[in-house]
């Protein structure tokens, strides 16, 4: 079970790392926060802060005319958001690893517990490709613990789902980046505590699930209605049909927002929309407001 | 929110009413449009701005560049070809005075630096022109602090483009995010404003010349330092302009047409490189309109793809 009450230990997340890779040599580690990780890794550093970031231990191994490896181990603090940060990029194969991983061109990801691991080859060759998950497994088995998805994620309909490819975030540039909805923050992150962005596929083509959930249902009614606004040009309808001829509806469901884009018919859309409010029963119930 | 927001559905309008949008539009192809300096002939047509593409089939060297040599020629080539003035020491006289510090704004990115052939080639010409070695510095993340940079009345911009995880791309424009004392100050909406550094005293109106590494780009990345060789290619080539917008938008075609050709759609970059864009529209520091470009292709178009 993931500790969030455990503060980063970067001393503890280093233990992880094995000391050697093969006849691959580690260097001295260097440690970076969420305020130092711009000196690491540019602006890329705006993704993990962008998942709360605690702590990040990077140590490279080096072997004289040989391609440098790099881990990056990442404390994301809590479980959820170490699966998120991993959902970021789930391009690859997967590496069974871990409690979710991804394999591609020399970079190897997963999560287990709070953290997010990367180990990368600067070079892919057939042995780097064999030390990278060598250093993948062995990071894996030293992380003792496991930790639990979001809860949001229960209120995914499964059905024709595409769970591999599910998305967890907080931020719309996130959104932005897995789907553009708007070059403006339509749904109204600012006041946003999560979302889950789920692809599904059936007969009838594909269509994405979006749910973000607000602090309160007041702003929840605001989001969606800022949403139907710019995007549905404020259509009192639930589902509207967009130039591509797909589906988009939007429904407010106690402190969420629940939003299908492209569905192959408003029938579809609204049932999905329906689905969700079905799945919010228990500690996540709520009323829905059409 | 003040002004009405962009949305996907905006695109699929435009998609759905005019299905050949996006069609690929005329580009001029020069040689060297010369002409005596300071005479005028050699500028660009009226109402647009000169961006000279210029290219060379060598090979490239272990430290991501062709050979000294050649990249040498292809600066000379490229200035030569921006200024209209076929001599090289007069072309490079016409953009910097021997009165001039220098600043030459690098970029030390581990996986695809400016590279030392391209600094000391740029360096070399500026000694050229007169300038004291004294008043010539090259330098990335230090700028701030350099003395010859807090000095400077002229400024070289030079780094490589390359997909990034945040921006989009990095671009020139981006290059001068250094300048500032907390570059992630400058990251809100994916890097939108980044024009803005351009106003800013210590660069205001000091830039002389935008070179944009085009020797391996980088078209797509992935994990935390968004790089993989798999993503480069070798397309040899600076691109150079008094325009940093202009440069740019013409280093942003060809990413996205390399895009085009190894993934077989029309894959968006990760993040909506908008701050190049968002330089004309929003900041006015330059053109980023093909249509208002003046492109002159020089040397090898094989692999062009612009």
């Amino acid at each position: 079970m993931s500790r969030p009450q455990q503060p980063p230990d970067a001393g503890r997340l280093a233990s992880y790392i094995p000391q050697t890779a093969g006849p691959w040599l580690s260097e001295a580690d260097q440690v970076f926060d969420a305020g130092s990780i711009f000196d690491y890794i540019d602006g890329a550093g705006e993704v993990y802060r962008s998942y709360r970031m605690k702590l990040l231990v990077a140590r490279r191994f080096h072997k004289d005319g040989k391609p440098d490896l790099v881990v990056d181990a990442f404390d994301m603090g809590t479980s959820a958001d170490a699966f998120g940060v991993f959902t970021h990029d789930l391009d690859g194969a997967d590496a069974g690893l871990g409690q979710g991983s991804t394999y591609k061109a020399g970079l190897l990801s997963f999560w287990k517990d709070r953290y997010f691991v990367s180990v990368y080859a600067e070079e892919e060759t057939p042995e780097t490709k064999a030390l990278v998950l060598d250093l993948g497994r062995a990071l894996a088995a030293a992380i003792p613990g496991e930790g639990r998805k979001p809860g949001i994620l229960e209120l995914v309909p499964p059905a024709d789902l595409e769970a591999r490819k599910i998305r967890y975030f907080h931020s719309f540039a996130i959104l932005n980046f897995h789907r553009f909805v708007a070059d403006a923050d339509v749904l109204r992150f600012d006041l946003a505590e999560e979302a889950v962005l789920a692809p599904y596929a059936g007969r009838s083509g594909r269509s994405d699930l979006l749910i973000v959930a607000y602090g309160r249902g007041s702003q929840a009614e605001l989001a969606a209605g800022s949403f139907r606004e710019a995007f549905l040009q404020g259509s009192k309808d639930r589902a509207v049909r967009l130039e591509n001829g797909r589906w988009t509806a939007c429904l407010a469901l106690d402190r969420h927002v629940a939003v299908v884009f492209d569905a192959a018919s408003a029938a579809e859309a609204e049932a999905r929309l329906e689905a969700v409010a079905g799945l919010m029963t228990g500690p996540r119930g709520g009323a829905v407001r059409p | 929110m003040n002004r009405k927001p962009i949305t996907r559905r905006d695109f699929l309008k435009a998609a759905a009413a005019a299905p050949l949008a996006g069609a690929a539009r005329p580009v001029l192809r020069g040689a060297f449009p010369a002409g005596p300096a300071g005479s005028g002939a050699g500028a660009a047509p009226a109402g647009k701005v000169r961006v000279v593409l210029v290219r060379d089939p060598s090979p490239i060297g272990a430290g991501g560049a062709p050979p000294a040599e050649v990249v040498q020629r292809l600066l000379d080539d490229g200035v030569r070809a921006l200024v209209g003035e076929p001599d090289v020491a007069a072309a490079w006289r016409a953009l910097i005075k021997p009165e001039d510090t220098v600043g030459i704004k690098t970029n030390v990115w581990r996986y695809i630096p400016t590279t030392a052939e391209v600094e000391q080639g740029l360096k070399r010409r500026v000694l050229e022109a007169g300038v004291a070695a004294d008043r010539i510095a090259i330098d990335d993340r230090g700028v701030l602090r350099n003395p010859v940079f807090q000095n400077a009345t002229a400024l070289i911009n030079a780094r490589p483009m390359r997909s990034h995880h945040w921006a989009g791309v990095g671009s020139l424009i981006k290059n001068y995010i250094m300048f500032t004392p907390q570059p992630s100050a400058w990251h809100d909406d994916t890097c939108a404003d980044l024009a803005k550094i351009w106003f800013l005293p210590q660069v205001k109106d000091k830039t002389r010349l935008n070179v944009l590494v085009m020797f391996t780009p980088l078209f797509h990345g992935i994990g935390p330092h968004h790089y993989a060789k798999e993503y480069t290619w070798e397309y040899k080539g600076l691109i150079l302009s008094r325009d940093p917008v202009a440069a740019d938008a013409t280093g942003l075609r060809i990413i996205q047409a390399k895009r085009r050709e190894f993934f077989g759609d029309d894959r968006p970059l990760q993040m909506n490189p908008h701050h190049i864009a968002l330089a004309d529209t929003r900041h006015h520091l330059g053109v980023s309109d093909p249509a208002r470009i003046e492109l002159v292709k020089i040397g090898w178009s094989e692999g062009i793809l612009i």
